[in-house]
Parts: structure tokens; C-alpha cells; sequence
């Protein structure tokens, strides 16, 4: 019999799983949604999915990762991979309230503002003043009293916003991935501020691949780095024209998914199942264009997400859909088609009533997290 | 279709692998041996998918001793263990 915590919250991973990414305790691909049935994952408030790690933070602001661990981007002290959600006892006496993964790298951020970072830094993405890897996370003593608000990562950069709404880039540069250069800046391994936002609000920041993306508060999109569809990178940030107002950005290697006040889902650049398109445009060398993603039927989008080359979005009615780059059952179809258009994907019988639903993508894996409303803020604790 | 077309510069050495990495986006690495890129190989695989990238890179580079100074691979990042 199923006790009431098991009740309250489900996690569900599929894609790919080589390394241990879909908590599964498997090293295989899953095409279709698989119910993890673990009593840790009870109070999940939130999930960051890299190229083949994830981490968890609980309700109470602690931690878990596991998945690829080869770089010290799981927090735990060694360079193993970790086929189960574990605990990161560095985290023991902190409130973590938001977290990045990236490719290799790991970032968290503390109720009181602080940056810490873990993983692989050859590139400088930890900032801090090396180019070290670490294997348990460490604060950035830029940030120290710096009240940092979110980070993000990417393949191999890092964006921090913080105080006042500025952000600050580290890591790779090479792209025009850090924002603050007109010349191809190779690599900075300490923070430094994107140029261009000085005057903009920022409430969101984005990175995946070699792109990095800011939302403001009023609902513009700002994009720079590698360039969409074959384009020019993008050395400094680029408001992108539109009257649309944006709420949310999702980056992936080569697209971005954004997400409109009124829920509808747009994007800019191509994933692989368009190559054909892309390399049509290539040759045109057109600048990516903003197109709407169809497929909803007027049911309004909650919330967006993107892996490297596949998208995912959770609707008003609860409905989770996928589209993309599918050869490691990414798309959770129970097959390793592309699919152009969004397609529903399936996870048991659904409730529209007491469910609250979440998607995350990581490079090539996708999880969801499904709440029962008005339960989950339980203090209970184990 | 080649993913994409990726500089020796940017491709990390893997000691453990003995290859050139380079992320791939189903979240394994592209590979590509010292051997192959002597051999003129400018194609590099991933043993996870169908997905491969083309390497560029000077051929020169590679036809010589591996001992010698600008062959040597980007050292390994050290790693701190706390």
C-alpha cells in the first residue's frame, strides 16, 4: 500500500542513460517514461539537468546528484558516477535555493546569496580564478556579499545574475558566449560583467551549448553567443525584436524555445530533426527566424524546457509534450523517432485536478516531477 | 550529416580513453584517436549514436614523433579533491 508521502510527488525519467543520468540504477536508454520509486526523491522542489547528470534540491534546500561524476560535477568528493540519487553532505548546513548543470560543471546558490561551483573547470566555468576541477563545491569569492539571485550553465561557461539585476559571465568565451567582448575572448576564469545589460532588468538568465539568453522584466528576450541556424555568433547581447512579451527562455545546442505571457510557445534556430531546413538556411544564410511552435490548439503552455536537441513543454490541462532529436528515447514516445510537432507523452493515468507538473530536460535524458497540489509544502522531514 | 565542424583546439584530451573529446548531444563524447587524425581521419564518432562531427585540423600536426613538444596534448586538469 502506497503511504501518503509516495502519494504527494512522482519523478519520472526516460532518454538517454549511459551513465546513470535517469536514476534508474540502469546504464541503459529508456524510450518511455520510467517511475522512479525512490522514497529520498519524496520532497523534490526542483530539478537541473546537464549533459548527463542531474540535481535535485529538496523542499528544505538540501541536495542530491547523481548520474556522470567524472569531472567532480555531482559534489561528492570523488569522480564517480552515482547510479542513485545521493546526498551532497557539503550542502548538510546550507538552504541551497537554485542550481545549474551543465555539461560537466555544476552551480548552486544559497539562500544567503552565495555561489558555489563544482565539476570540470578547464575553461575556466567555476570562476574561480583557476582552472581547476573541483570535486565538492566551492564558494566563488567574487560573489561573496554580491547577493547572487540565479546561475546558469552551459557547455562550458557559466552566467550569474545577481545584485541589482546584473549578470556576469565566466568560462568559455570563444563562441561570444560571455556577452562582454567584441573580440573572441577565448576563455576567463573569473566573473565578469555581460556588456550591453547595464540598463535592463533582468529577472532570468539561460545558458546551454555555447548560447546564453536573459529575460527582462518586461518581457524581452536578449540572446548572444553562437549563432542560430548557421548565423554569426553574437558577441554582445541582442534584444531580439518583437512585440511579444516573454516570461520564459529554454536553450538548447542549436534552438531556443521561449514562452510568451499569453502561453504560447515560439523559436528561434532548429534542432536535428530540421537539419534539412537548417542546412537550407545555412546556404541562405538567413538570420534565424522567430516561429511560432504549433501543435497546441489554443491550450495555453505553462512551462518550457530544452535539451540539446529536443524541447519539451507542460500545459494548462497537465499535458506534457516532446518534439526533436529522439534516437535515445528522449521524447518518451517508447520509440527513437523525431518528431517535428509537439506529441503527447504518456505517464499513466492523470488527475487534472491535484497535479502540478514539471518537466526538465538534460542534454539527451528528460524528467518530470508531479505534484499534488497543496500537499507538498509538508515539514515533514525524514 | 556531419553535427557540426569542431577546431583540435576546442576537442579535449581524455587520458583515460586516449582520445580527442569533443560533448555530444545525446550526452556521450565525440572520439578521435591521435592515430586516426595521422591517418588524415577528420571524422570523429560517438559511440553512443549516429552522430559524428568533422574535426579540423593540420594534418602536419600529427605526422611526427607524438613526443614532440606541440603534439603533446592538453595536459589533464588537475583535480581537487577536498
Amino acid at each position: 500500500m502506497a503511504d501518503e508521502e509516495e502519494e504527494v510527488e512522482q519523478v519520472w525519467s526516460w532518454g538517454a542513460g549511459t551513465d546513470g543520468q535517469l536514476g534508474t540504477a540502469k546504464l541503459e536508454d529508456e524510450h518511455l517514461p520510467q517511475l522512479l520509486s525512490l522514497t529520498s526523491l519524496a520532497s523534490i522542489s526542483t530539478l537541473a539537468c546537464g549533459g548527463a547528470h542531474v540535481i535535485a534540491l529538496t523542499s528544505g534546500g538540501k541536495v542530491l546528484s547523481w548520474g556522470r561524476g567524472s569531472s567532480g560535477q555531482l559534489g561528492h568528493g570523488d569522480i564517480l558516477n552515482t547510479l542513485l540519487p545521493k546526498p551532497v553532505s557539503f550542502f548538510d548546513d546550507y538552504v541551497i535555493t537554485q542550481a545549474a548543470a551543465g555539461w560537466s560543471h555544476s552551480g548552486f546558490v544559497s539562500d544567503s546569496g552565495c555561489l558555489f561551483t563544482c565539476g570540470n573547470g578547464s575553461f575556466g566555468q567555476l570562476g574561480h580564478g583557476d582552472n581547476m576541477s573541483q570535486t565538492s563545491p566551492a564558494k566563488v569569492s567574487y560573489f561573496v556579499n554580491k547577493s547572487v539571485k540565479m546561475v546558469a550553465c552551459g557547455m562550458r561557461h557559466s552566467l550569474v545574475l545577481f545584485a541589482e539585476n546584473q549578470v556576469c559571465a565566466f568560462g568559455s568565451g570563444k563562441r561570444g558566449q560571455l556577452g562582454f567582448s567584441s573580440d573572441r575572448t577565448k576563455s576567463v576564469n573569473l566573473p565578469c560583467l555581460v556588456s550591453g545589460l547595464e540598463d535592463v532588468e533582468v529577472v532570468r538568465i539561460s545558458a546551454n551549448g555555447d548560447h546564453s539568453a536573459a529575460i527582462s522584466a518586461d518581457g524581452h528576450l536578449f540572446s548572444w553567443g553562437r549563432g542560430f541556424c548557421g548565423g554569426p555568433d553574437i558577441q554582445t547581447p541582442q534584444c531580439l525584436p518583437s512585440s511579444l512579451t516573454f516570461r520564459e527562455v529554454a536553450l538548447g545546442w542549436n534552438h531556443a524555445l521561449l514562452l510568451t505571457a499569453d502561453g504560447e510557445v515560439f523559436k528561434l534556430g532548429n534542432t536535428l530533426n530540421d537539419q534539412s531546413e537548417k542546412q537550407q538556411r545555412q546556404a541562405d544564410s538567413c538570420e534565424a527566424l522567430l516561429e511560432k511552435v504549433s501543435g497546441f490548439d489554443g491550450v495555453k503552455v505553462l512551462q518550457i524546457a530544452a535539451g540539446a536537441e529536443h524541447s519539451a513543454a507542460v500545459t494548462e490541462s497537465g499535458d506534457v509534450n516532446t518534439w526533436g532529436w529522439g534516437e535515445h528515447g528522449q521524447l518518451g514516445l517508447g520509440n527513437t523517432n523525431d518528431e517535428t510537432n509537439p506529441q503527447l507523452v504518456s505517464q499513466g493515468s492523470k488527475d487534472l485536478h491535484t497535479e502540478e507538473i514539471k518537466v526538465y530536460c538534460g542534454s539527451g535524458f528528460t524528467y518530470t516531477v508531479k505534484r499534488k497540489q497543496g500537499l507538498s509544502s509538508s515539514p515533514t522531514s525524514s | 550529416m556531419s553535427y557540426d565542424d569542431v577546431e583540435i583546439e576546442d576537442m579535449e584530451w581524455n587520458e583515460e580513453i586516449q582520445a580527442y573529446t569533443y560533448p555530444c548531444p545525446c550526452g556521450d563524447l565525440f572520439q578521435i584517436t591521435k592515430e586516426d587524425l595521422r591517418l588524415g581521419e577528420e571524422i570523429a564518432n560517438c559511440p553512443s549514436c549516429s552522430l559524428y562531427i568533422t574535426v579540423i585540423y593540420n594534418m602536419e600536426d600529427f605526422q611526427t614523433d607524438t613526443k614532440k613538444k606541440n603534439n603533446e596534448p592538453k595536459s589533464r586538469q588537475p583535480i581537487a579533491v577536498a
